[in-house]
This record gives C-alpha cells, structure tokens and sequence, in this order.
C-alpha cells in the first residue's frame, strides 16, 4: 500500500533531513579554539535587546552597553569617581554674576555703593545694554499645549566675572541697597506676545528677569584629533548639536531633565564651547560624564530630510521626525574606541576596533553583545566558552566561586530597598515607633535567606561606595525587646488579646509593596511576622505595579510601603526624594518628610561647588536623615559578573609593546568595565 | 449559491473583523500601566517630560481618537513602535520570516508524528502499545515545555558539545553556505521538537478516535466483506473518510503563525514574533500589540473562511445549505 509506506517513511525522512545537520555543525570545542581569531573577539551575554543605539535617547541598560563603547562623552568619570577630560582637553568652571541698576542709579554709582560688599574677586565688570528676552512660558504650570511667547524687556546690568562659583556674591550688597531695591526696579517689563497679558503672565516674566543672577558657565577646549568613524572631524558644533538635540520636543529625550538647568551653549571657535546655566546647579556638570557627542553632520535638519526623502516620507509624519525616528540608531557612528558593524535584532549586536581611537585602540578586534534573555541558556553558553562574559543570577553565583576557570567580580549596586513610612499618619509621626519598626526586623537574616548573601546593610540615602556614604552612622541592632521599649515609651501597651494599643486604638495598619519581585514579597511577609512578634497587626497587600503608583504611592493612600531607589553614583542632590516641598501628588517625596534642617542642607549642596565641602554636607545628610528615619534602609544589592580566567588586562610600555599581563580588577567602586580597552584573551589560563 | 455563500461568509468577517479592532483596542488601552517610556518612577523625569511623551505617543487623547490614529497610522503604514521608533509592520514581517521556519518544521513534525502513531493505535485499539500511546500523550501534555526545554538542552550541550541556541551558530558567518544552511537547520530542530511535543500529543488523539469513529461504519464493514485485504480497507476506505475534518484544521493552523511560541523562543533566545509580542507587551508598546493582534484576528477569520471553503470543495453536503 503506496499510502501506508509513505506515512511511515515520511516522517522517516524528515527526521533524517532533521538530524543530519549535526553533522555539519561545528563543536563547542571547534567554536572556541579555533585559529580564526576566537581569541580577539569579546562576547557579552546579555538579557534583553537594545532599542535605540543612541546616547540622547538610549534608556535601556543594553543600549547604555552599546553606547558607552560607540561614543564619547567631554569628561569622563575616572577610578575614583572624579571627573576627568575626554573629549575636552580641559574644562573650566567660572561664573557671571550680574545685577539690574534699578532706579536712582548709575552703573558707576551702584558699583561704587556694593563694591566692598562683594563676596569674590572679579576678573573682569562690564555693563549690559538694557536688552529683550524671548521666551516660551506656560501660565497654567507644566502643559505643553498652551505655551505662549513673552518678551522681557530689561534694564541696564552689571555683569561680573569670576573665577569660581559663588552664589552668595551679592548677599551683602543686597541688604546694603536695601529691601525696597528690587521693588523700585521699574525697567522690567513683560510683553505677551501671542496673548492677553495677566497678573500670573507678569510674575513669570518678572521671575524670568531677576534683580541679581548667578549663573555658572562651563568652558571645554577640545581635542583637536578626533574623528568620528566615518572620517569627518569632530568639532563645537556636534556639542552644540547633542544639546539641541536632547531640548528638541520631538525626540522624547529621557535626558531632558538633566539638560534644563542649561541657559545656553556657544560656539566660542572650532574646538571651544562655552556652557552657560541658569542658575547655580552644581551636579549639573556630571551630564558631561555621560552624554555621547552625536555627529551634527549626519543627523541635522538637512541631513534629516535626506533620510525621509529616501524613505518615502510625507505629509504631516515629516514633522515629528527627527532624530529619535532617524536609521541613526540602528547604525550609530560615533567617537569612541569600537566602531558598529552589525545589529541582528534580538541575536547581536556586533562593534569592531576604531583603530584611529585617540586615545589609543583597544586590545580586542570585536566586541559582541549576545542576546539571551533565558539566564539557564546564558549560563550554558557561557560555560561552553561560547560566551565570554555575563551577569550570573545569586542563586548561580555559587557555583563559579570555587571554579578555578572563572572569575567572578562582586559589586554592589547603587540602588537600595527601604520600608518606607507615611509620617502623615499616626503612628509613624512618632520617630520612636518608627525605630521599633526597623528595630524589630532582622535584616542581616533577610540578606542571608532572601538574597542568597548578596547584599549588604545600608544606614542612609547614598550609596554605599560613594564619598557621600557617612560610615560612622552604624546600622541599628536587631534587638526586638529595645524595640517594644521604645514602643511602650511611645504610649503604647499591651491590651487583653497581646496586641499593642494606645487610648483604645489598636496599632495597626498596612503594608504594600508591586507585584513581580519576590524579594519584596518575601520582606513584606518578613516584615508582617516581626511586628506580629512585638503585637503589632500588620495587613499586607502586592498590587499590580501601575495600579500601586497610580492608586495608592501617588495619592499618598498608605501606611507602609516596600520600594527601591536606583541612584547616581556621582551627584549627592537630594532634592526629589527628600525636599519637604516634594511631598505633593506624583512627587517623589511621597512619604512626606519634612525636616527645616534637612532642608536647607539640600538646597545648599544644590548650590556647593567644592568637593571637599560637598562631602561634608552629604555626610551629615545621610547622619540627619537616619537619625529621624523616615524609612527604615534595608540593603542594597550585590551583582556578580563572571569573565572566562583566560581573560586578562595587557600592560604595555610608552613604545607600545606588551611588558606584562595583570589579573582584571575592578574599579574601587566595583566598575569591572572601566579597564575594558586594556582586556585581552589568552589561550591558556595565566599564571597570575 | 456557491458564490453567494462566500460573498456572505466574506461580508460578515470583514464586519467581524472591524469589531475585534475596537475590542481589542479597547481592552489593551484600559489594561493599567503605561509605555515604559513614560516611567513614573524614574526620579528624573519631570511631569512635563512625561506630559510631552504622552503627548506625542497620542495617550492624551480620548480612546476613540487614539483608535482613530492607530488606524490612520496603520493603514499609512506610519504606524511607528513606541519602544525604538521604527515602522511596525515591518518589524512585524521581519520577525515573521523568523518564526516561519520553526512553525513550518513544528507543523510538518506534528503531522508526520500524528498519523502513524493515531492510526496504529485505533487499529490495535486496546493493545499494549495504544495503552503506551495513551499515556505518552498524557505525559507530553502534563509536562511543561520549558522544562523539557531545559533538559533537551543540557542533555545535548553536555554530551554533543554543539550549540542549540539561537537561529544559527555565532560567528559562523564566513563559513560556505551549505553548512550555514545546515546549521540553520541544526538549530531548528530542538525548538521545533519542543514546540511540536504538544501538538503530536493533541492531534494524535484526535487521529486516533477520528479513526475508531470511522472503522465501526458500515461502510468499511462492507468493504471488509466485500473480502479486501486490511491495507487497503484501513488506508484507502477508512482513513480517507477519517481525514475530513482535519480539512478544516489546515485553515485554523493560519493565527497560529503569528502566535509563535513565547516558552520556546524565550529559552531558545530565537527572535521571532512571540518575543516580539512578549515583550511588547511588558513595556506596553501599544502599536506594536494592537497590529498583532489585529493581525492574528484578521488570520483566524481568514483561516475560518478557507477552511469552509476547503470543505464545502470536499465535502458536496456542505455546498447544498
């Protein structure tokens, strides 16, 4: 029977077609000795795709990979978390001071009255030409509908240059010209342009030109031997672009934020920029650490309409186009030391050596970035030696410790978890309950079990490898018996069933934290018991992360909540999560603490242009802030990334030629990454 | 009437099809959250960068104005992903051309299994092999993919030495075409075995009792004593008449293209559509799920439609009504 046959010799095929393509597929073993330059190519595993390989737009941590080895940024963050010039040869940090010559007076006249009451020495005075502003403003508050044009029109100035930041320079002066100067000051005058003018319109616009600025500018000298890696010279005007570029509304730039404080950039000549901000903003200058220079000539306005002509585009989608819609982002060029060969969406994403890279190539050819979202099939790959790289989950961590064929490099990370408190509501405005609390969880048993040991205790809001760290401010001991204390010395005692209570109100409230991460889930059941413990009742609740926000953290509906904060490494400013006057709807001081002190330290650290003195007033932040403990701080977590041992860092002399290989090490901050250029695989585990 | 019944069943689809847009454009839209674009908790956004993304992406709109610009978008083919700014269908037909391959390998394994091991089991109904049979579909079904997946992998890793993961061998990109091509298929076959296991064990049952349904008809009792040899009554008189209604499942087989498989492209990090609707749905990249799933509805429609189709061609009943 033809019929019977062929079902069963069918499927016999297949298998068969199916089966003997094995025998084509070259081994694990062939993959990674072979001679064709499997040791010049660095493969990373990673688990999810980038999306928009472009520094203004780039949010995902993938695309951050990507990028930070594609492009350059002016400054650069060195070993110790000081910034030092990249792109710029120098950079330097001065100031213009200036103040309205209000009504009564002469330019000379003022100079001479406030002259001894200035705080800095000048470089340089000059006076202003009464000039007009133009500005965009939006009466109602943020809205981006109902912007309308206003012109200010102001009076004559001085202007003053110094060499360093000084925003009290015309404290004194102030109180010598006296309370009413600035209200006699007639020459400011707001018109609207494009609308009726109103009493909020005039604040604005009086707020838009004040009696005295302060505003800080930033002068970067250029290297003068960079290319990007299509040949064409870097110079100003691709800063001057980036800028533009990240402002620009139709780009959707999550950096935009960071670029605000800046009043203006100006082309000074070809290789010199001068910054200029609104106001004094002093971890405003880290955005220069980060932010990749694009290329102005192959993504302005004329090279933009290049792009939508060839691609058919018409009509009204040319008008939100611009550089977040451009192919640029799946083919970046750039500065840096690998150049983009190749993105395979979802497999890899290829670079190749910048041979020309200013400073100095890198020792490997290529550089790979496997995506691989399953963390079971990274760490098979890996293990085979077909990837060389990869960020080992806690459980896995384990197994590479012993492993004399691995490294495995430990960092902590810059965000930590807390149980915060809603100190709108009773009894969370007690500090001393709010130290019960923390008091009564073990949290070196919650990062032994939850977190497989990987983490570590935090006392405060920075993060734990930073100058801004106060590590005299000591974590406070388990101690459940201190706790009910404290508690009773907060009014509370034990009712009739063995729950705490106060003029017959029970103590009880609830505990929510998001859907989706267990290691919070396993705090709130943590939490929940040790307060059971001291006769507190405690009611937990997950909630979908959205509905969380929106429902209960935003509106300001809770008790207790278990969240994280991921944090910068570079800039102390506080300001979003602990000003008092962040406490609204949607801002992030949700839990509504207020301290005057904390305050007024926060906004002068805002304002602190000196290192020394910035450490000082974060560390007696973090000391304030722990003291009162509005949140209990639990941990911040351990990452491990485990490299092949083959891989070491190559030591070379001024001529270039290698004198040595060290062990990779770390950053003493925990950037494993940092010495990447100098990486390079050998074929043999070293004897180091 | 042949034509006036398709132009109905067309008619009353198209109708369906508009209907399916609205749901389902509602549905998503008023699931919470929102693009990860517009991440609240990113501590340096401004409320009125947030205002201006979701301005941009339309989300300040009410519902019928949004679904009126998905429209538009869609059938100017402006439509644009939230999550990397790209044109949607294209992305959609890149990653479709992926996940062909593992559907189409998947698909011609579940048959080839199927019949052979359905149609030995009905004929040696309750023999020692179609207890076996029984319970081996049983098990397939009750046991979870991924982690079959993850001892399929580990089991050739570490005794073949070869990669599985992928579409391809990396860096295997200056090796001659014959074995590129044949190791496109090496990596297909783990995926598309995993992907199948269900499907064999489903449809193999349903081989199984469509046969049994049809060996106890007159017919083929009239063919057996009409004295024909086994073979034949089985192959050419029952299984024919057995096969009808897997007429209609060629045509159902259609949404499942766009379906893919999310377990086994995810552990198999294959870039196909599931991952694409899988993710675009963590990050709420609406664009991007509306036009598959508008896509997958417009498939299912279509499939009904051609598996009607295919059997009023095979069966002359249906054409009568």
């Amino acid at each position: 029977m033809i019929l019977k046959n062929a079902l069963l010799f069918i499927p016999f095929l297949v298998f068969l077609g199916l089966l003997q393509s094995y025998l084509w597929v070259p081994t694990y073993g062939d993959q990674t000795t072979a001679g064709d330059g499997r040791l010049e190519k660095f493969i990373s595993a990673i688990s999810g795709d980038a999306r928009l390989l472009n520094p203004i737009v780039a949010a995902d941590s993938a695309s951050g990979f990507v990028v930070s080895h594609v492009f350059d940024s002016l400054l650069e963050i060195d070993e110790n978390l000081r910034l030092k010039p990249h792109l710029a040869k120098e950079y330097k940090v001065s100031c213009l001071a200036t103040i309205v010559v209000g009504e009564g007076f002469s330019p000379e006249s003022l100079l001479q009255k406030i002259s001894p009451h200035l705080t800095s020495e000048a470089s340089e005075i000059r006076v202003l030409e009464p000039s007009t502003l133009i500005r965009l403003i939006d009466p109602d508050g943020p809205g981006p509908l109902k912007e309308q044009e206003v012109k200010v029109t102001r009076p004559n100035r001085i202007e003053f240059s110094l060499d360093d930041v000084d925003p009290s320079f015309f404290e004194k002066s102030l109180k010598v010209l006296g309370a009413e100067y600035g209200q006699e000051v007639t020459g400011i005058s707001a018109v609207s342009v494009s609308g009726k003018i109103s009493e909020g319109l005039i604040s604005i616009a009086t707020a838009l030109a004040p009696i005295t600025e302060i505003r800080p500018v930033i002068d970067f000298d250029l290297r003068k031997d960079v290319t990007f890696h299509d040949g064409e010279a870097f110079d100003a005007s691709d800063v001057k672009f980036t800028y533009e570029a990240i402002m620009d509304v139709r780009n959707l730039s999550p950096r935009r934020s960071d670029f605000e404080p800046i009043e203006s950039i100006h082309i000074r000549d070809s290789h010199s920029v001068r910054v200029i901000y609104k106001r004094p903003f002093a971890p405003a200058i880290f955005v220069w650490s980060y932010m990749g220079i694009l290329p102005e000539h192959l993504l302005n306005s004329v090279a933009l309409d290049k792009e939508m002509d060839a691609r058919g585009i018409s009509g009204t989608a040319r008008d939100g186009f611009g550089v977040r819609a451009s192919k640029f982002n799946r083919s970046p060029i750039g500065t840096g030391a690998f150049k983009f060969t190749d993105w395979k969406t979802d497999e890899s994403i290829s670079l190749a050596r910048n041979q020309d890279y200013f400073d100095g190539p890198p020792e490997y050819k290529e550089l790979h970035v496997r995506i691989i979202p399953d963390s079971v099939a990274r760490e098979v790959e890996f293990k085979a030696g077909a990837v060389d790289t990869y960020l080992a989950d806690p459980h896995q961590v384990a197994r590479y410790l012993k492993d004399p064929a691995y490294q495995p490099f430990t960092s902590l990370g810059l965000g930590y978890t807390y149980i915060g408190y809603n100190l709108r509501r009773e009894p969370f405005q007690d500090v001393r309950v709010r130290r019960a609390l923390g008091m009564a969880i073990n949290i070196d048993e919650i990062i032994d079990y939850v977190l497989y040991g990987e983490g570590q205790r935090i006392t405060g809001p920075y993060p734990i490898q930073t100058d801004w760290y106060n590590h005299d401010v000591l974590p406070e001991a388990y101690d459940p018996e201190k706790a009910l204390d404290l508690l009773k010395e907060a009014g509370f005692h034990k009712n009739s069933e063995g729950f705490l209570e106060k003029n017959g109100q029970e103590l009880r409230f609830n505990l929510i934290s998001n859907n989706g991460n267990p290691q919070r889930k396993a705090i709130l059941t943590i939490a929940q018991n040790s307060w059971r413990k001291l006769g507190i009742r405690c009611d937990t609740r997950l909630l979908e992360w959205a509905v969380f926000l929106k429902d209960y953290v935003n509106t300001g509906d809770f008790d207790a909540v278990v969240l994280g904060w991921g944090l910068s490494e570079l800039d102390p400013d506080l300001y979003q999560i602990w000003h008092s006057s962040q406490t609204g709807p949607q801002q992030l001081n949700f839990v509504g603490y207020k301290n005057n002190e904390v305050d007024n330290l926060i906004e002068n650290l805002r304002e602190e242009y000196s290192r020394t003195r910035q450490v000082k007033m974060a560390r007696n932040l973090h000391s304030l802030i722990a003291k009162d403990q509005p949140y209990t701080f639990l941990y911040v977590g351990r990452r491990t990334q485990v490299v092949d041992r083959k891989i070491v860092m190559v030591k070379r002399n001024e001529s270039g030629s290698v004198v040595d290989y060290e062990k990779l090490r770390p950053t003493p901050t925990g950037n494993l990454n940092y010495f990447f250029n100098r990486w390079r695989k050998l074929e043999a585990i070293p004897d180091l | 009437m042949m034509f006036k019944y398709f132009t109905r069943a067309l008619t009353q689809r198209i109708f369906l099809a508009f209907l399916i847009s609205i749901i389902a454009h509602a549905v998503v839209h008023l699931a919470p959250g929102e693009p990860s674009e517009v991440d609240p908790s990113n501590p340096l956004m401004k409320p009125e960068d947030i205002a201006q993304i979701r301005m941009a992406f339309h989300l300040d709109q009410p519902l019928y104005l949004q679904y009126a610009y998905w429209i538009r978008d869609l059938v100017n083919g402006d439509l644009k992903s939230f999550k990397d700014s790209q044109p949607v269908l294209p992305k959609i037909w890149e990653r479709f051309l992926n996940s062909l391959p593992l559907f189409f390998v998947g698909t011609l394994i579940v048959w080839c299994l199927s019949f052979p091991t359905g149609i030995y089991a009905a004929v040696n109904r309750g023999s020692k092999y179609d207890r076996l049979s029984t319970f081996g579909s049983y098990a397939l079904i009750s046991l979870p993919s991924f982690f079959l997946a993850y001892v399929a992998i580990l089991w050739v890793v570490n005794n073949f030495g070869v990669p599985v993961l992928g579409m391809r061998t990396f860096g295997l990109e200056d090796a001659s075409g014959i074995s590129r091509f044949m190791d496109r298929v090496w990596h297909l076959v783990l995926p598309s075995f995993l992907s199948a296991m269900g499907g064999v064990a489903v449809l193999s049952r349903y081989v199984r009792s469509q046969m049994l349904e049809v060996i106890d008809q007159d017919y083929v009792r009239t063919a057996r004593s009409k004295g024909l040899d086994e073979d034949t009554v089985i192959y050419k008189h029952a299984l024919r008449n057995a096969l009808l209604p897997f007429i209609t499942m060629f045509g159902l087989m259609l949404p499942a293209m766009v379906g893919g498989s999310v377990i086994v492209e995810q552990i198999f990090a294959w870039p196909g559509l599931g991952r694409l609707g899988y993710e675009a749905i963590l990050n709420r990249d609406y664009p991007v799920i509306l036009t598959l799933n508008f896509i997958a509805a417009l498939l299912t429609l279509l499939g009904t439609f051609i598996s009607d189709v295919l059997y009023a061609v095979a069966d002359p009943r249906i054409r009568l009504q």
